[in-house]
């Protein structure tokens, strides 16, 4: 009884929080121009569960989480949505991760409408994160 | 071979000190004294092991209204290495002294020795008894005392106690020594130091068979036959022994195991209470008590010990035991 | 009595370990253990700059304060007789084998008693990790070279 004491706000909190997951699992924030298409790669993927692009200047950033099972392969996986569009957008400069605080980090910036100026720091900031090492 | 004793020396006193866990004992009302710290406000836990061993001996002195210059020698032992507690408490209390290893079985050992120098004439009286603390002897035999490590059941509480009794000349109003038989080392392979009253019985079992067989008794003769620390399970192998040698189990009712009652029912001490001052905290409280009350006539007291180190148990040797008894009566 | 006689008595009392019910506990708290190591790492995600790679150790330390704490207060060791292999095996278990040996030894001294027999648990425990993480990097590379799998 004492452990199912303890286990059930665990239970509730958890229900809760893939309560509000289940919103929107894809977003683009940023020039608008190629929403369509940059959702169709991505959707394309079936280990893909919810993606937040960022688009500024001739630069993209791709954060996506991907499903629970596919999280083994999460490097491969990774490298192989780069190498997809390096080869779509070969003019521009794309940064994929599949990293969780990228993928917050990207939601802030979208809900917090955050401005040019400022975007283009903030990104790098994210880009020297996701590289870092332990 | 079993040893009477023509002069029958008597318990003249006893004294038990037991620590904070000692207290949910259902022998803790016969103790004459439990602390709240099992460190005896020392530094160390084998300062305060050596703290308790001199205060045991301080009651007993007390009760018989002695002091430590009218006392002719002190036996005694611990399971701490080389048994500084006891060594370190003979210093103090400054008496002559021979440390005795039985592991466990110590606490009759003394009284044996104690009893053989009182029946030689070389003795009025004299301390013997033995002792143990729970977080010295655990940190030596097993793991620090905060690891986190799952006990089995069959798993033994070492407590934290030390009892001692005073040996002296005959004297009616006390229970007397008539008889002793000190146990031979046993080792039916067992070698799980988790579960000693497996590799304890079968020492119990033939020390109480020689002693009934050379004195020529048998189990009924005895009001209590109490066995030291053999736990729950030991206690039940040993009922087991018995019964395939051909006793109805009806006639085990005398048989009884302090490790196993030390702490009543409680599933947090698994099979029961062990260690050296297991056995002595009981035999010398509720057994002396008991018998002075008149409850008991006639009790054999078996101590058991085993005889294993960390060290053998890692280098894969099995567990010898040995168990040492006492007979005791009372007018 | 015959040992062999003895010993088929020994199996008869002495009672089985309870397997099924000591799996499900252990199951149960060091599954809990793992869900509050991963609120810990989202917790540093969330509000410090630390990423799914870099935030390992500062959980790995969270963790093993808790079970500092725990430790330290007598009650691991209770955690540890109900979950048994559920609380050993997450690194507070290794947590709590090394502060549990530097309680003990205090009374030794620092450098003799805490320093010489901090890792009398946990040593084994760093050796044989350490062996078998080359072995299997070994194995790999081997593999690798060989062009079956890919790094």
């Amino acid at each position: 009884m004492k452990l199912l004491g303890m286990m059930l706000p665990l239970l509730v909190s958890l229900s809760l929080l893939s309560g509000c997951g289940e919103k929107e699992k894809f977003i683009v924030y940023g020039s608008p121009e190629n929403e369509k298409e940059v959702e169709a790669i991505l959707k394309e993927q079936d280990f893909v569960d919810k993606t937040t692009v960022i688009q500024y200047d001739n630069s993209m950033l791709v954060a996506v989480q991907i499903k629970q099972w596919d999280k083994w392969k999460k490097a491969k996986l990774e490298k192989k949505l780069q190498k997809k569009f390096d080869e779509k957008y070969p003019n521009k400069d794309v940064f994929v991760s599949a990293d969780y605080k990228i993928f917050y980090e990207a939601n802030k910036i979208k809900k917090e409408q955050v401005e040019d100026n400022k975007l283009k720091d903030k990104i790098k900031k994210l880009k020297k994160l996701a590289k870092e090492e332990t | 071979m079993v040893i009477v004793f023509q002069s029958k020396p008597s318990l003249i006193a006893g004294g038990v000190v037991a620590g904070p866990l000692e207290k949910r004992s259902i022998f803790s009302q016969h103790f004459d004294a439990t602390y709240d710290d099992e460190r005896w406000q020392m530094k160390t836990n084998e300062q305060g092991h050596r703290k308790m061993v001199e205060e045991a001996c301080e009651f007993a002195m007390k009760k018989a209204g002695v002091k430590n210059k009218d006392i002719d020698y002190f036996m005694g032992g611990d399971l701490v290495n080389q048994m500084t507690p006891t060594n370190f408490a003979a210093r103090d209390l400054d008496i002559p002294f021979i440390g005795l290893f039985s592991a466990c079985a110590t606490s009759i050992s003394s009284v044996i020795v104690a009893s053989l120098l009182t029946e030689v004439g070389a003795s009025n009286l004299a301390l013997a008894g033995a002792s143990s603390q729970h977080n010295a002897v655990e940190r030596q035999f097993r793991y620090p005392i905060n690891y986190g490590s799952q006990k089995p059941q069959t798993a033994q509480w070492t407590v934290t106690a030390a009892g001692y009794a005073l040996v002296g000349k005959h004297h009616e109003e006390y229970p007397s020594i008539e008889a002793a038989t000190i146990g031979k080392s046993v080792d039916y392979g067992m070698d799980d130091p988790f579960h000693m009253g497996a590799a304890m019985a079968p020492a119990a079992f033939q020390t109480i068979q020689s002693h009934l067989e050379q004195r020529n008794q048998k189990i009924y003769h005895y009001d209590l036959i109490l066995t030291g620390d053999l736990g729950q399970l030991g206690i039940k192998l040993l009922k087991g022994m018995f019964v395939e040698s051909g006793i109805k189990s009806e006639e085990l009712k005398p048989l009884r195991d302090a490790g196993a009652e030390f702490y009543g029912q409680d599933e947090t001490f698994q099979s029961g209470a062990s260690g050296a001052g297991c056995s002595a905290a009981v035999f010398f409280s509720y057994v002396i008590q008991q018998m002075r009350a008149g409850t008991y006539k006639r009790v054999l007291l078996v101590a058991t010990g085993a005889l294993l180190s960390p060290l053998s148990f890692q280098q894969g040797e099995t567990i010898p035991c040995t168990a040492h008894a006492i007979e005791i009566t009372m007018k | 009595m015959e040992k062999e006689q003895y010993k088929q008595l020994e199996q008869n009392v002495t009672p089985n370990p309870p397997y099924f019910k000591n799996v499900a506990k252990a199951f149960l708290v060091g599954g809990l253990i793992c869900t509050i190591g991963q609120a810990v790492s989202l917790f540093y995600m969330t509000f410090f700059d630390f990423t799914e790679a870099t935030v390992g150790n500062p959980t790995v330390a969270t963790m093993i304060f808790f079970a500092m704490i725990l430790t330290g207060f007598g009650l691991y060791k209770k955690i540890g007789q109900f979950a048994g292999a559920g609380s050993a095996v997450p690194v507070t278990g290794f947590g709590n084998a090394v502060i549990s040996a530097a309680i003990e030894h205090r009374s030794e001294g620092l450098v003799l008693g805490v320093g010489g027999n901090l890792f009398k648990l946990a040593g084994s425990v760093v050796l044989f990790g350490v062996v078998s993480a080359f072995f299997i990097a070994l194995i790999k590379f081997i593999l690798v070279t060989l062009g079956v799998v890919s790094w």
